[in-house]
């Protein structure tokens, strides 16, 4: 913070004339070495420093004080004459009951924070096991009903793709195009009508389960705290059928084997922080669907997701999204998310309505007097994020707005998604997301133009892109990014992902092994 | 016979070892922006964090010590100080003081305030509540520097003031305002008086808005502003009734224009205070500073090692919570760096609530401590006595253990405060408490003092020139924000302040020297041990160059380099031949990779925390010291080295490997003590730590012919001291040919004539039964002695690539070991043989 410029001549009387010296008021340094230096620089005899020091000091008090009593004498003069300090009273109110606890609004927990507090309780206590079948026979039955109306959906559109098949046999006949119109029309409007009609039973149901579910957690927090000690909770639902005989979940791992390797890094030069690292390829979704298996028991991934929840420990995923939000682009996302309840958060659709409603509103309050050239829709490297429970292995989603330009071969460090990535980073480090998944060819899908030279390209780039992220991390002071995994797309060939996995020593320092003895 | 309970409670248990603690978070970088240097800018914690370094050097009866600063995640950060007494707010309305308890307050709130602002410092947040009354009637300042430590409130977005007590000139100034005056604390004194007088809260039933109202109406006020409130508080014949004196002072610090307003330095020799201020003055000594057994400084520290932790407390007590992170998610992030869709965390707004630390683990922890662990014995005569005092602690455990006992702590810094209080007396018990451990709590002094810092080392630094621009600035520059930055005390914009002091002070005295880059790294422990004091930062390097780096910053430092690294190969070739030879063999010499591990002595390439322990050793040791480090650090990864080629070597070194610096620390030990010494003497080294005596003297060699040698020369002085060693471990082996070495030879010594060794071959067995000896050796120093007419070269080279161990050459040869005949014995085999 540079005070403006104020220089004062300071004027010294020796044997054979004056020393004259610039000095900045007010004046921060140490007086005594500014004597010394004037001693040095006029070759002054040294029994002269006492004696230049003291009248240093004093010129250098006087002005200190002209300086300062010049600007409040000024404002308390101006304040003398005028009758009514409603300003400034308010904008020191504003301030002290905006940053000081004592005089803000005092502020009760949140529902959400309360709940999000019964939650981590329960969710590290013995109910542990409970909640988790729960939420798996929830999840269950929402799957069961979304599977149900994608049938009655398909079973619907079937019929009227022989209804209207019949209809266009018999156009030249006896059918006007006027009733095949209608016919259409008709069409749609049942086609809507299921729908709607089965989206808000479906609604209905996880609404149910939410109340339902929500309640008998707080509900069995009282009891626990009532009894000190922990019972065995009850579920709400009738108890799990017998197990099932447990059976390997079926994964088609013959077609595309998943290919992973994980290294430890380290970062700095003299103080080494360590990180890990993963490279794997697989379906990205994967990260978040739970996997429908007829096993009564859930998945292991969903009760590292639940313990996690609320700690400081968050797992993050960067997904690609166009430039409108919400858009069909992740879709496939969506319908993930929708498949069963979410018991902590809004649903997606709302999360993505209030983005939407968050946009426009920083729109029209930056108006006109915005530069960028199209404001309507989000611009690439930009990202919008969103919070789950339900997901198998991500709390948190950073949707980035990607364009055709990742496409190109010729992307460098400045490009807005790799700027964009950095925003990630430091979003996820603020707020504690310590796991992250990147994709490291900046897509998830195998397309025409990866060669192999691109790819590799394209990692180089991205590597040495994040290392240098993470290096400037450190230094914001927020929580550490302990595991960090590049995704690269399913179906990549192994020979790109060797050598892929063999750029990565050369860029990060992997960590020695330490060799006990 | 002593009651332990009741001396202990003395000691330790005093009112005045109590801290508490205060938490807030500093004003967040908005965006994305970059410092002047293209660096990312340094977080506002960090530089909160070394502004208020300084703030821990205040010592005065009136002012609570601060004695940590603590930085947490998200930028909080949590300030622990001295915290003994009640507020003076609770003894308002008590009836409690008369006018002269009241002039005393008074004297020692302006006492204390004219401390601060004679270092410049404006309070800016006094107030009753910060005001400690103690057990006998005297005040302590407490949370004195907040609007200090936050570049006066710029660092933080909360406001630093304190309601009714807050000047108007500060309200008028507006929040954003440059550095108040002084003298707005003046004003709060006078307010605090007020309330005292009248004994009442001043406007205790107004709401925050006509508060500030309030104080911003007395500008108005054309009469005195103390009669003005003592009217409103219907307390006229208080005012009317009150001593003279008294008045006049609260009259003084309350007048409306600052410009009229006394400053402190006038108001603390009023004469209403001459009581006092006679009475506070004790004799004292002016040299002999004053001796506390420890501090209260120190008794933090112990508590921390008891288990205390102030984030923990602070949490306990409610003064950190934290909501779950997920439910604050942002939801949208532009480009552009703007964050939308997250809301202020209310826990993150200023709470001024003080956190009390207890302290009953730490008492707990030190109740068996004995009395007489308070008052050591450092001279005793009596064998007994000195037998009495058996350590009780296992000094044999490892030192990451023994440094985190609270007890050996306790105990160590008892030692050392003493030792330190009669430097330069005493150094030699100072040493050799050293020699054991160095409490890292003071081991900013005990460096000071084992480097023989003495003198008026203060103010010569003042004497020298560090503002004036110099050529190497451009440098110092570059370095300094890349010099261990991971450290908050170097990368706060304090630290690099007074970097850059050190190095620009360091240029100007050593005119003869150049800056070299790494003479950074060589200054941070320095300056990270004595971040309070840059005059001893500055003496201890340049007290330590001279010591360890004599001539490495010469402009020209070759030949300086050149010989400690040729020493460094012979060192290595002594110790560890393997090793030795596959270096050699892929060309991978020490050039290559050592002239930084020398020329900062490893302060380049190791975190501060193991620098510390290695220079603790290093600082004991003479200037061959560091070489043995290198040939540790060489030897714990002697493994990669020996499985890898030239190319993998070098990366390997780009950036060194962890290493485990206690290891390294003990092997260094280890080959420094069973070292000859005549080894690593070099040429270069400083004659003024390490006069060459004669017989050491190996000073004719030129640098280009030590380069050739493989193996070390040894002097005589070595041999004869290693021939009269009981120890036995010495093999002389005899070059010279048969003739002259049965004319006369060293009783211990054996012959292998140079001419009979076929050096074609590197074979051992090829030497006979001699061979097989030296083969086995890995103890004994094997002495090559030959004479003018025989190569002194060719054959312990061929001993080394044998993997002979601790192959070395005597200096002069034979004729210089029959110089030193009376000392050792010698055989004449032909004499024996005609007999």
């Amino acid at each position: 913070m540079l005070e403006t410029e104020n220089l004062k001549l300071f004027e010294y009387q020796v044997l054979n004339g004056t020393i004259t010296t610039y000095i900045n008021i007010p004046y921060e340094g140490s007086i005594e070495e500014l004597a010394h230096v004037l001693i040095l620089n006029e070759k002054l005899p040294k029994y002269m420093a006492k004696d230049l020091i003291k009248s240093l000091s004093q010129f250098i008090e006087k002005h200190t004080i002209i300086l300062e009593d010049e600007h409040i004498t000024k404002l308390l003069l101006n304040g003398k004459e005028s009758t009514d300090f409603e300003d400034v009273t308010k904008e020191w109110e504003k301030l002290i009951k905006e940053e000081m606890a004592e005089y803000g609004e005092q502020r009760c927990a949140s529902d959400e924070e309360l709940f999000a507090t019964a939650y981590h309780k329960m969710v590290h206590s013995r109910a542990l096991e409970t909640m988790l079948q729960l939420e798996h026979m929830y999840a269950k039955i929402v799957r069961k009903r979304c599977e149900e109306k994608n049938r009655q959906i398909n079973d619907m559109s079937e019929k009227q793709t022989l209804e209207m098949n019949k209809a266009l046999e018999h156009l030249e006949e006896d059918m006007a195009e006027m009733k095949i119109n209608q016919l259409v029309s008709q069409q749609f409007e049942d086609q809507s009508f299921l729908q709607i009609q089965l989206t808000s039973e479906l609604d209905t149901i996880k609404e149910a389960q939410r109340r339902e579910y929500r309640e008998w957690l707080m509900q069995m927090l009282e009891e626990n705290q009532a009894n000190s000690s922990l019972p065995t909770p009850n579920s709400p639902l009738s108890p799990p059928p017998i197990p099932i005989p447990a059976m390997m979940p079926y994964t088609d791992n013959s077609i595309n084997p998943i290919l992973e390797e994980s290294f430890t890094i380290h970062l700095g030069s003299q103080l080494k922080q360590m990180h890990n690292i993963r490279i794997l390829s697989s379906n990205v979704m994967d990260l978040c669907a739970i996997i429908d298996s007829e096993c009564s028991e859930p998945m292991p991934q969903t009760l590292q997701t639940a313990l996690n929840l609320y700690s400081n420990d968050l797992h993050g995923l960067v997904l690609m999204a166009d430039n409108i939000i919400g858009s069909r682009a992740i879709k496939e996302f969506k319908d993930i998310c929708q498949s069963s309840t979410e018991f902590h958060f809004n649903n997606i659709e709302d999360q993505l309505d209030k983005i939407i409603s968050l946009q426009n509103e920083f729109k029209r309050s930056k108006g006109t007097a915005d530069q960028r050239k199209s404001t309507k829709h989000l611009q690439p490297g930009d990202f919008y994020m969103t919070k789950h429970s339900n997901l198998s292995q991500s709390h948190v989603i950073f949707h980035i707005i990607v364009d055709d330009s990742v496409k190109c071969n010729d992307i460098n460090s400045r490009h807005p998604v790799v700027l964009g990535l950095r925003n990630i980073l430091k979003v996820a480090c603020s707020n504690d997301v310590t796991s992250l998944t990147i994709p490291l060819l900046l897509n998830y899908e195998m397309t025409e133009e990866m060669t192999i030279s691109w790819c590799e390209k394209r990692a180089e780039l991205v590597f040495k892109c994040i290392k240098g992220f993470m290096i400037e991390m450190a230094s914001w002071g927020g929580s550490d990014l302990k595991n960090l995994q590049f995704m690269l797309p399913q179906g990549i060939s192994s020979e790109v992902f060797q050598s892929l996995t063999e750029m990565l020593p050369r860029i990060f320092k992997v960590s020695n092994p330490l060799i006990l003895t | 016979m002593y009651n332990k309970e009741e001396t202990l409670r003395k000691l330790l248990k005093q009112d005045e070892y109590n801290f508490g603690a205060i938490t807030f978070f500093a004003k967040l970088h908005k965006g994305d922006t970059c410092g002047s240097n293209g660096l990312p800018l340094t977080p506002n914690s960090i530089i909160i964090y070394g502004q208020a370094q300084s703030l821990k050097t205040f010592t005065s009866p009136y002012l609570c010590q601060y004695l940590d600063i603590i930085r947490g995640k998200h930028e909080r950060t949590v300030v622990v100080s001295q915290y003994c007494g009640k507020p003076l707010s609770e003894s308002i309305g008590k009836s409690q003081f008369q006018v002269n308890d009241i002039k005393r307050i008074a004297f020692q709130i302006i006492t204390a305030l004219d401390i601060l602002h004679k270092k410049d410092i404006v309070h800016r947040n006094l107030s009753t509540e910060n005001i400690l009354l103690q057990h006998d009637g005297n005040i302590k300042l407490f949370n004195y520097g907040l609007y200090h430590m936050t570049c006066n409130g710029k660092l933080v977005s909360f406001p630093i003031l304190q309601l009714i007590y807050t000047a108007p000139e500060v309200y008028l100034a507006g929040p954003n305002a440059t550095k108040s005056s002084c003298r707005s604390d003046i004003w709060s004194l006078g307010m605090i008086l007020v309330e005292l007088v009248l004994d009442q809260p001043l406007w205790a039933n107004l709401k925050l808005g006509q508060r500030i109202r309030k104080v911003l109406s007395m500008i108005h006020s054309n009469t005195s502003v103390f009669e003005r409130i003592a009217r409103e508080h219907n307390c006229f014949e208080v005012y009317e009734n009150l001593d003279g004196g008294l008045k006049e002072f609260i009259e003084n610090c309350l007048t409306v224009m600052t410009k009229d307003r006394p400053h402190s330095k006038d108001l603390v020799n009023k004469n209403i205070f001459n009581e006092f201020s006679a009475a506070n003055q004790q004799p004292r000594s002016k040299v002999i500073k004053e001796f506390k057994t420890f501090t209260i400084a120190d008794f933090y520290h112990w508590w921390q090692l008891a288990g205390g932790d102030v984030l923990q407390e602070l949490k306990k007590q409610g003064l950190i919570r934290s909501s779950p992170p997920i439910l604050s998610m942002p939801s949208l992030v532009l480009l552009d760096g703007s964050i939308l869709g997250q809301e202020r965390n209310p826990m993150t707004l200023y709470d001024p609530r003080v956190a009390l630390m207890p302290l009953e683990a730490l008492y707990d922890r030190l109740k068996d401590v004995t009395v007489t662990e308070f008052y050591p014995l450092f001279h005793c005569n009596s064998k007994i006595i000195k037998n009495s005092e058996t350590n009780k602690y296992d000094i044999d455990l490892p030192l990451i253990i023994r440094e985190k006992n609270t007890e050996y702590q306790f105990q160590r810094i008892i030692i050392f405060r003493r030792l330190l209080h009669s430097y330069p007396y005493g150094i030699d018990f100072l040493i050799s408490a050293a020699e054991i451990d160095i409490p890292p709590w003071l081991r900013g002094e005990i460096w000071a003092a084992i480097l023989r810092i003495k003198g008026d080392y203060e103010n010569e630094y003042l004497l020298i020139d560090k503002e004036t621009p110099t050529n190497t600035d451009r440098q110092i520059e570059v370095d300094i924000p890349r010099c261990h930055q991971y450290n908050e005390f170097l990368s706060s914009a304090e630290g690099h302040r007074k970097l850059k002091r050190i190095l620009k002070a360091w240029v100007h005295k050593n005119s003869q020297y150049v800056y070299w880059q790494g003479l950074d790294s060589l200054t941070a422990p320095f300056l990270f041990l004595n971040f309070n004091n840059e005059a001893l930062a500055f003496a201890c390097l340049s007290s330590f160059v001279p010591k360890y780096l004599h001539k490495f910053f010469l402009k020209d430092n070759s030949t300086v380099i050149q010989e400690y690294l040729a020493k460094f190969s012979q060192l290595i070739a002594f110790h560890d031949p393997v090793l030795a030879n596959h270096l050699y063999e892929i060309n991978f010499i020490p050039e290559l990779f050592a002239i930084p591990w020398f020329l900062t002595m490893f302060s380049h390439v190791f975190p501060l925390h193991k620098i510390l322990h290695l220079w603790d050793k290093l600082l004991l040791g003479d200037s061959s010291f560091p070489l043995h480090i290198g040939l540790s650090v060489l030897t714990q990864l002697r493994a990669r080295l020996l499985s890898s080629g030239f190319n993998e070597c070098i990366l390997l070194f780009s950036d060194l490997p962890e290493v485990d610096i206690e290891k390294c620390v003990k092997l260094s030990l280890e080959t420094y003590k069973n070292t000859p010494k005549s080894i690593t003497t070099r040429l270069h080294q400083n004659e003024e730590y390490y006069p060459i005596t004669k017989d050491f003297n190996i000073s004719d060699i030129s640098t280009r012919e030590l380069n050739k040698e493989r193996c070390a020369r040894i002097s005589t002085t070595d041999v004869v001291k290693l021939i009269n060693d009981l120890k036995d471990n010495i093999v002389i082996v005899d070059i010279r040919n048969p003739t002259q070495y049965n004319g006369c030879a060293s009783e211990k010594s054996i012959n292998i004539p140079f001419s009979s060794v076929k050096f074609g071959e590197v074979g051992i067995e090829s030497l006979g039964l001699h061979g097989n000896m030296l083969c086995n050796n890995t103890e004994k120093n094997v002495v090559v002695v030959g004479s003018e007419d025989t190569d002194l070269t060719l054959f312990p080279k061929f001993l080394l690539e044998c993997n002979v161990h601790r192959v070395c050459v005597l200096h002069g040869g034979f004729d210089s070991l029959l110089a030193a005949k009376p000392s050792i014995s010698f055989v004449y085999h032909d004499r024996n043989n005609v007999h």
